[in-house]
């Protein structure tokens, strides 16, 4: 039974670096300072780490040049990369390792600097070669598929997608550490330059740096540390297809298997859920996940984010420091889904701290809506 | 490549075989002599039942617009404004789904449900498959 795992392990350690520009220095550097500053919040150290998960698209071994420049000797060594979902997928295999003993620490890190180094999304080396003739902009190009598609079957309007970037500025307000904090209007979303029809500017993901590490242990050690700890409660990933010519209905992602494996796990269902963080890439992506993982019906997810329901205040927290559209994307969002998460968890979010945070599911997505991957989280009450 | 494999296994990569049939300017496709799907992209097993009977058959060539998207480009300074360039994913009549274009159309003229019909472009070894819109060959 899967539910061997369910709350073996938590969150006890969260750090960022480096958001929003870090001029000079590289991935690595600024995932080095992620990386001890959730250490320092566990109360742990750089010797205390034996396993470690990481991922980027900047190196081909990003797991080993960790290691390197962080000077460890782990036990236990994952590189799985599904692109932006593997950190969320990584809490999960984690987990897996702490129960089996194979490691005792757990850093789940990633970093990056596409603002100020490349300017750019480094592009992955293997490329869908039936799709590259025909000029697409990865990642854009799939998403706006998927968006033309869920607007022409169910009617989704641009104003729907304009109220998930509306929802997420208004959250990033308060969050000090979000790249953009100015108000934001349905009106503007849909004036802003388009890019890729339907997706216009305000409907994409930023482009930032930035860092980010969690640290794992298992659950009778997590108590004993410095934080509330973060209990992994369940976790699933779901995979179909790399190209999104491959992917059999774009208005259905992957989220739907991985989503029910997460909560068959955790036990709970989606009106167990306090609060979600969904990896925003575009805004389509929030209503897509908002379906498949239950929360509405299929094609209601325009109508659901309507009148500020996602948005602070609302019924249904999402994205509650910003997202990838108002917080940061330095390329792999994963893993600050992870971060708010914990820091919710603990009641530790300041001024978009959510009352009731008892439940946080984090929902990573890749590439081009190829792999997903569901986590749910929970405080000490939960278990 | 040298035959391993069952005896209906490719001797040539799919790929190449691929720009080779098309070369005579018909879409062409495989299909699982077992489960008797239409495939593409080309491949040496059957994605439906992991069979390696794949041959290879002429397609319609008709298609349906499922979904389409133009890219508006921002001009570059001192640049001329680069026109939009539209993309589509057509179901083929056969089953599979392919990624492509219609040159010349303009974006407006490309709609979610439209008929399309495929045209072999370019030049040996590197043809590209794209779309006119239209019911039937004529």
């Amino acid at each position: 039974m899967t539910a061997k795992l369910r709350g073996k392990a938590a969150i006890v350690g969260t750090g960022t670096a480096g958001l929003d520009e870090a001029p000079g220095f590289t991935a690595m550097d600024i995932q080095a300072l992620a990386v001890r500053a959730a250490l320092d919040e566990a109360g742990l150290s750089l010797a205390d780490v034996d396993g470690i998960f990481c991922a980027n698209m900047s190196h081909t071994f990003p797991a080993i040049s960790t290691i390197e420049y962080l000077g460890l000797d782990p036990r236990w060594i994952d590189g799985t990369n599904t692109g932006g979902s593997s950190f969320v997928a990584h809490a999960l295999s984690a987990t897996m390792a702490l129960e089996a003993g194979l490691c005792d620490v757990a850093l789940i890190c990633y970093g990056a600097t596409m603002r100020s180094g490349a300017g750019r999304m480094v592009p992955p080396a293997e490329q869908p070669v039936y799709e590259l003739p025909h000029r697409p902009r990865y990642p854009m190009t799939a998403y706006a598929l998927a968006a033309a598609r869920h607007m022409a079957q169910f009617g989704t309007t641009r104003a729907q997608l304009a109220e998930v970037a509306v929802a997420a500025r208004a959250w990033a307000r308060l969050n000090p550490d979000a790249f953009e904090r100015d108000p934001l209007t349905v009106e503007e979303v849909l004036a802003s330059r388009m890019v890729m029809e339907p997706l216009s500017l305000r409907d994409c993901c930023l482009l930032t740096d930035g860092a980010g590490a969690v640290v794992m242990t298992r659950a009778d050690r997590a108590r004993d540390l410095a934080q509330k700890p973060a209990y992994f409660l369940g976790g699933g990933v779901a995979s179909y297809n790399r190209a999104i010519s491959e992917m059999p209905d774009l208005t259905s992602t992957a989220a739907r298997d991985s989503g029910a494996r997460a909560f068959a796990m955790a036990g709970l269902g989606q009106n167990d859920i306090d609060i979600l963080q969904l990896y925003d890439a575009f805004t389509i992506n929030v209503i897509l996940f908002l379906e498949d993982l239950g929360f509405c019906a299929k094609g209601e997810g325009g109508a659901f984010v309507s009148g500020g329901r996602i948005a602070p205040g609302g019924a249904l927290p999402v994205n509650t420091n910003g997202g990838g559209l108002s917080f940061c994307h330095p390329g792999m969002y994963g893993v600050f889904t992870l971060i708010e998460a914990a820091r919710q968890l603990r009641q530790g979010a300041g001024a978009r701290q959510v009352d009731k945070a008892d439940t946080v599911l984090c929902h990573g997505n890749g590439i081009t809506l190829s792999h997903q991957a569901t986590a749910i989280f929970g405080t000490e009450d939960t278990l | 490549m040298s035959q391993t494999g069952p005896d209906s296994a490719p001797t040539t990569g799919p790929d190449r075989e691929f720009q080779a049939r098309v070369a005579d300017g018909r879409l062409w496709l495989q299909r699982c002599a077992d489960c008797g799907a239409a495939i593409f992209m080309p491949r040496v097993i059957c994605p439906h039942c992991a069979s390696t009977a794949l041959s290879w058959a002429p397609a319609s060539g008709l298609g349906t617009v499922y979904s389409r998207t133009t890219l508006r480009p921002r001009a570059k300074p001192g640049e001329a404004p680069r026109p939009p360039h539209s993309i589509v994913l057509v179901d083929l009549d056969e089953g599979p789904r392919m990624m492509s274009h219609l040159p010349g159309i303009a974006p407006e003229d490309i709609r979610i449900g439209m008929r399309v019909r495929a045209r072999i472009e370019g030049e040996a070894g590197s043809h590209l498959v794209t779309f006119q819109p239209g019911e039937d060959r004529t």
